[in-house]
């Protein structure tokens, strides 16, 4: 699976804003992401709730979306942010 | 602990530590008797009330009235977390924020059901363009 997840939701405004930041971002740096829906989806629900030891500390305690997330770094940015602080985020 | 409370005047069921002096619907004084969680969801049940998302939006629109926040001006937001929030009662059973899965732990999510109390989350807290995680409810701005 790809280090790179980007936790959504279908009904998450937030999410929403932040998809053409994600579009561009793959098309500027050539990484995809991988962009798992987590409300209707149980399998991906299962997976974002299996890091929340590592994701909820950095998000208000939450499993909040959107969430990016690197598996390998730990990094992880929750809500909507600047386009440079995500792209700063793929490239670690 | 929480417990249920039946008043015996009028049957209004109360969930909390403790039952409210005066019933608010009747206002008989010292009227509460604590009860089983059974009996409150056999007497709840009696009085049937659908919430559509048109009724669920009057509720909050109520609700903000009197307090210094508001629901969103954002008529295409609010409807998408509408969705959200309906879609997540239907399949998980309550009125879970879209915006923040649940972690299964019911202590834990009970809080995420929406109207959070988002007044102590640092997207509202202390800010003046505050908002609740998801962005249902705005700070109202000052002239307003």
């Amino acid at each position: 699976m790809n280090k790179r997840i980007m936790f959504w939701a279908r009904e998450c405004p937030h999410c929403k804003a932040m998809m053409p930041f994600v579009d561009k971002l793959e098309k500027e740096i050539g990484i995809k992401l991988e962009k798992l829906e987590i409300w209707h989806n149980e399998e991906n629900a299962d997976l974002m709730r299996s890091y929340r030891s590592v994701i909820a500390p950095k998000c208000g305690g939450q499993l909040r979306t959107p969430t990016f997330f690197n598996t390998e770094s730990n990094d992880v940015i929750c809500g909507e942010v600047e386009y440079e602080t995500l792209k700063e985020w793929a490239l670690k | 602990m929480k417990k249920y409370w039946r008043c015996f005047v009028c049957n209004d069921i109360h969930y909390g530590v403790k039952p409210p002096e005066i019933c608010p619907t009747c206002l008989a004084k010292h009227a509460y008797v604590e009860i089983s969680s059974n009996e409150a969801k056999n007497i709840s049940g009696v009085g049937k009330v659908e919430f559509d998302k048109e009724r669920f939006h009057e509720a909050i629109d109520k609700f903000t009235e009197k307090n210094e926040f508001q629901v969103n001006p954002d008529k295409g937001k609010v409807k998408m977390l509408l969705d959200g929030i309906f879609s997540n009662e239907q399949n998980y059973g309550l009125k879970y924020c879209p915006c923040r899965l649940i972690t299964k732990d019911f202590a834990e999510d009970i809080k995420q059901v929406c109207p959070c109390n988002f007044l102590i989350h640092e997207t509202y807290k202390d800010k003046e363009d505050g908002e609740c995680w998801c962005g249902l409810f705005v700070r109202r701005k000052k002239n307003e």
